[in-house]
């Protein structure tokens, strides 16, 4: 006899995870210290690991076990070793900036996750009664949610390092949203993906290290001579 | 197995650039390579001719006309750049601007010569793997790569305005391709549900081709949406072409020509991928209105830029954000002769961008400065063969009437008429002569006059082959186009029109 994991179940741990994942990215839009950033999105990125194992077991979707051991390897470990390196080698700790301040930000980050559930709506069919259907409404919300959120931590942040910070939970919310929607991309395209953010994340880093070298800062709105 | 070569050789000649570490044997191995990779072009453009599509690897490498196109011009573009390279990097040196850049880099040596060398192939091997691949994902990764390996090309020689550069084009880049990344994932989403399918078939382009239909189309139309934000980033259409001015006046030369053509035809490719499925799923009436729109606005931004410009190296990515324009206008008149316009105008562009860019990097390098003002103008009488090619690029870049470019953009002015877009092919026509004279002005007061009794440039034989060579291809192409490259852009038409 062979044990079947009751889907139900699974939805609503994974619900409950997603909304863990949201409440940490808000929690960073409120930090104000880099080191604790990169913790906060290491935490997060297992988070993630996490969600796509349980729906791993729950939907029989074996390939996204390997997925979830590469988000937990490199986004988890990996590459927060690598910035908190970055940081420890550039010496400063506290390092976060924003142009709009702590409170504020945090309005417009429940703002922005107001606006995921409304753009998820439109992909929620009520008359599908599948597990899928189910999960991909809430998650798809969580995840749009993360990537305007991600996209208003670029903006708001005027460090390089915290930049590609932002850069990095955008694409955690594209992993979440590509999890829910259709348990993850073909093996080799998140392969690939994974390869590409990898890589981005070392050269973005060697231009902070030349950036804060060559302006003694990484004030990104330091970066002004290229103008019309 | 052709497919395999050509995806080999770049990724070969990288790393042995970089373990062969002397200058000569580092030109030699960038000029085979490329060299073999256009013989290599060629004959796969032949075969999609003879035998239609071919495929690799149980269609994981998949090229049908478009894409051979595609991979014949990239192939082009990388060949004649790496001659130029070798009289453009020589001069560097020997003028001490590669050592300055060492210094400000923190090392020494040849290391800067091997960097381009060694990135070069790898930045055209995503190029070419761009065109081939037929994973909608995988095409994703492939035009990230382009990005990753062009960011050190832009910081290459390592000044403050190189890191500003980089910085803007590594993260507007790659803000853009997240976007992309997201339309992708909701087209596998929409297409999932129709397909069934967990395997990699399920994003190949020729499966999800035949199905598109049937997708999802709220799904669809936010991806496409996503897709044209994202991919229209990469190639630099406006509201997004922040980083472009930046990037190609900090790259040096021949990176910066790469980037203009070759970068942007690969962007270009995958929003008409997408465009072909967002047409059989919602009909073209959807995709059309919003590429007019980008089209007609990075037009019409590309214009006061051009009418003002100070800087004769932003002049030309201003005018590469024209022709983006142009290009995503003329997709979005459609119909049969809307595209035909596009994809001539792809080719013709690849063909004459690259030269605009090497006299503009000759006579750089002449006057050691990038701005007309210092420039006094009589350049003809002291670089007679870069002063004349420039001012013959110029008015071919424009539009003018002998030259290729005139032809392609009469016939996307054509489809405008015909589709019924009176108004808009007028802005088109007035966008078009307004960046005409601007061009002409700032190109005959830099190149004409009198002479301001600057030393005559000395001339290097690799500078001299690449820009004869290029002008020589440019004249022949006003007047005739090979026969089988025309069937080739016609079989592409036919994929993106009819699929």
């Amino acid at each position: 006899m062979s044990f079947v994991p009751n889907p139900e179940l699974g939805n609503r741990i994974i619900t409950l995870m997603a909304a863990l994942v949201l409440v940490l990215q808000i929690a960073a839009v409120g930090q104000r210290w880099i080191v604790s950033s990169i913790r906060i999105f290491a935490v997060q990125s297992f988070l993630l690991g996490a969600i796509a194992a349980v729906i791993a077991y729950f939907n029989q979707a074996s390939h996204l076990y390997i997925a979830a051991l590469l988000i937990v390897f490199l986004k988890a470990g990996l590459l927060p070793r690598l910035l908190e390196r970055l940081v420890e080698r550039i010496g400063i700790r506290r390092e976060i900036e924003p142009l709009i301040n702590v409170p504020l930000s945090i309005l417009i980050a429940g703002g922005l996750t107001l606006l995921g559930y409304v753009v998820a709506e439109s992909f929620y069919h009520p008359e599908e009664t599948s597990a899928r259907a189910a999960l991909g409404h809430n998650t798809l919300a969580v995840a749009i949610a993360l990537f305007l959120i991600g996209f208003f931590q670029m903006v708001n942040r005027r460090k390089a390092l915290t930049q590609v910070l932002g850069l990095l939970s955008l694409e955690n919310g594209l992993f979440l949203a590509a999890i829910s929607l259709t348990y993850g991309m073909p093996l080799v395209v998140e392969i690939g993906i994974f390869f590409d953010v990898l890589v981005a994340v070392m050269v973005l880093g060697i231009l902070v290290f030349r950036i804060r070298e060559t302006f003694d800062s990484m004030d990104v709105s330091k970066l002004r001579k290229l103008r019309e | 197995m052709i497919l395999f070569w050509l995806l080999i050789v770049p990724l070969v000649a990288g790393p042995l650039a970089f373990f062969l570490r002397k200058r000569p044997a580092m030109e030699a191995i960038n000029l085979a390579a490329f060299g073999v990779e256009l013989c290599l072009a060629v004959a796969l453009a032949g075969q999609v001719l003879r035998h239609g599509p071919v495929s690799l690897g149980n269609r994981f490498f998949y090229a049908d006309a478009l894409s051979a196109l595609v991979v014949l011009l990239s192939a082009f573009v990388a060949l004649v750049c790496s001659i130029y390279a070798i009289g453009y990097f020589r001069h560097e040196d020997q003028s001490g601007v590669l050592q300055q850049a060492e210094e400000v880099g923190g090392r020494f040596g040849i290391d800067k010569l091997r960097e381009y060398y060694t990135l070069t192939p790898l930045f055209v091997f995503s190029m070419i793997l761009v065109a081939l691949a037929n994973n909608l994902g995988i095409l994703w990764v492939a035009i990230e790569g382009t990005t990753l390996a062009s960011v050190f090309l832009v910081m290459f020689y390592g000044r403050e305005t190189s890191l500003e550069a980089a910085w803007k084009y590594a993260i507007i880049g790659g803000v853009g391709l997240s976007m992309a990344l997201f339309g992708t994932i909701l087209t596998y989403y929409s297409a999932h549900q129709v397909l069934e399918t967990d395997t990699l078939a399920g994003l190949n382009w020729s499966v999800l081709v035949g199905n598109a239909a049937q997708f999802d189309k709220a799904t669809m139309r936010l991806a496409f949406i996503l897709i044209l934000l994202g991919y229209g980033t990469k190639a630099g259409m406006a509201p997004m072409h922040t980083w472009k001015p930046d990037a190609y006046s900090e790259a040096p030369i021949p990176g910066a020509a790469m980037l203009a053509t070759g970068v942007l035809n690969c962007a270009l490719y995958g929003l008409i991928r997408f465009y072909i499925l967002s047409a059989k799923c919602l009909g073209p009436e959807f995709g059309s209105p919003l590429l007019i729109i980008f089209g007609l606005l990075s037009m019409g931004v590309a214009v006061p830029f051009i009418l003002v410009q100070k800087n004769f190296r932003r002049l030309l990515a201003y005018s590469s954000i024209d022709h983006s324009g142009i290009m995503v206008l003329a997709l979005g008149f459609g119909g049969p002769l809307g595209i035909l316009g596009m994809l001539l105008h792809m080719t013709f562009h690849s063909v004459t961008k690259p030269l605009m860019f090497f006299c503009a990097g000759n006579v750089q390098q002449h006057l050691k400065t990038d701005l007309f003002q210092k420039a006094k103008g009589g350049l003809i009488h002291s670089m007679p063969l870069s002063g004349a090619a420039f001012l013959m690029v110029t008015l071919a870049v424009t539009g003018s009437p002998p030259f290729s470019l005139f032809q392609s953009e009469f016939t996307i002015l054509r489809a405008g008429f015909a589709g019924g877009y009176f108004v808009l092919a007028i802005f088109f026509i007035s966008f078009l002569v307004l960046i005409f004279s601007g061009f002409l002005v700032h190109i005959a007061n830099l190149v004409l006059g009198e002479d301001p009794g600057l030393p005559p440039a000395e001339t290097c034989r690799w500078k001299k082959i690449s820009v004869v060579g290029l002008m020589a291809v440019i004249v022949v192409m006003g007047f005739w186009i090979p026969a089988p490259l025309f069937r080739l852009i016609q079989g592409a038409v036919g994929i993106v029109a009819g699929g």
